[in-house]
């Protein structure tokens, strides 16, 4: 070991007098192994001031950056269940409406009319939500605003719930079109499987 | 809170003469304490009442004419002894002082670039928890800017005990670390 390395940290820290100073500086510029001290000494200081200044920006500075993904995501798939929860898409159907008495009683009358022809009747599948669902939904339109329409109306009815059981072969279903005059009378109704 | 947003709430207006030199070293020496602070192991908000406390007490020190002499070993050994008096428990007492778990990583660093520092920072902290107290709090306060001069001044030791002190500890912080 070299007999100037113990001064080598104070001289790197400027707390050596001059003359010795120049001294140990002199001898680091002959000696390898000195420098070779000096630059770990160096690297170390470095280092662990690096790391005190780490250690009081994370403790001052929390890193508020790494929650902003987490908290942005949180906030979206909030905001998502709120609109899907909220947001109703409004229902337009394309049929007009008629109301459910002047629709039910030629729908029958027809009805009977079309099982005794002789016509032969092919079964057609008909989802059963989509079928029943044009007369729930003119229940709840206001008679007050109801306008008589110019075209023919189609209502697709299950025959089970027209027909006592037994009397058409089962599956089968029926769609009612009709047409409304001014004083909401049907004018024309045409009953097809 | 910022480091250079915090003002100096001292509640010593009638000592114009001295607020201003009061002033100027918080000024230069709030970060350095606060760091020295932190890192013996204070909280944050805890630092920054030791800091403004001692600043309180500096200003109290010049409006009675007291000694300028070694002025910042001065204002950093009121701090030290401040920061010795909360941390009472034994736990907080002796508990690593620099913090383990938290992330010491730069955010804007490259993948590989927060890895090395993280595995030379775990080789630091691994060495510095080996070191004694004293060369632990000198290491702390020559990272603070103090000449040994002050360091002794703080702790209570002679100068050439603080640079063998010094010494000691570099070079276990160089052979643990694989510098």
């Amino acid at each position: 070991m070299c007999d100037f390395q113990p001064k080598l940290v104070a001289w790197l820290d400027n707390e050596l007098p001059e003359n010795q100073a120049a001294e140990v500086e002199r001898h680091v510029q002959a000696c390898e192994q000195c420098r070779t001290e000096r630059d770990r000494y160096e690297q170390v200081s470095k280092t662990f001031d690096a790391y005190c200044d780490a250690v009081m920006s994370a403790k001052t500075h929390p890193n508020v950056l790494r929650w902003v993904p987490a908290v942005s995501g949180a906030l979206l798939a909030l905001a998502a269940t709120v609109l899907l929860f909220t947001w109703q898409r409004p229902r337009i159907d394309p049929r007009p409406a008629v109301t459910p008495r002047a629709a039910a009683a030629p729908i029958q009358a027809l009805a009977a009319e079309s099982v005794l022809s002789a016509e032969p009747v092919a079964p057609k599948k008909i989802h059963r939500r989509q079928a029943i669902l044009p007369v729930q939904e003119q229940v709840q339109q206001p008679p007050a605003k109801w306008q008589p329409p110019d075209t023919a109306v189609q209502i697709t009815i299950p025959a089970e719930t027209m027909f006592a059981p037994g009397a058409i072969p089962e599956g089968m279903n029926f769609v009612a079109e009709l047409s409304i005059g001014p004083d909401g009378s049907v004018e024309r109704l045409r009953l097809r499987p | 809170m910022s480091d250079d947003s915090v003002p100096l709430a001292l509640p010593f207006l009638r000592f114009a003469d001295s607020s201003s030199e009061v002033t100027a070293l918080y000024r230069e020496l709030r970060k350095p304490l606060l760091r020295y602070l932190v890192c013996l192991g204070l909280s944050s908000d805890e630092a920054q009442d030791v800091v403004q406390d001692s600043f309180v007490s500096l200003q109290r020190h010049m409006a009675v004419g007291g000694t300028q002499d070694n002025i910042r070993g001065w204002l950093f050994r009121v701090a030290h002894n401040q920061a010795r008096n909360r941390q009472t428990s034994y736990h907080r007492r002796f508990a690593d002082p620099l913090d383990s778990e938290m992330d010491f990583v730069a955010a804007d660093a490259t993948p590989e670039k927060a890895i090395l520092e993280k595995e030379k920072f775990r080789r630091l902290r691994a060495a510095v928890g080996l070191l004694a107290e004293s060369e632990r709090e000198c290491l702390l306060l020559r990272a603070g800017g103090l000449r040994y001069r002050e360091i002794g001044d703080v702790l209570g030791l002679a100068t050439s005990t603080v640079a063998d002190t010094v010494e000691r500890a570099i070079k276990k912080l160089a052979e643990k670390c694989n510098v």
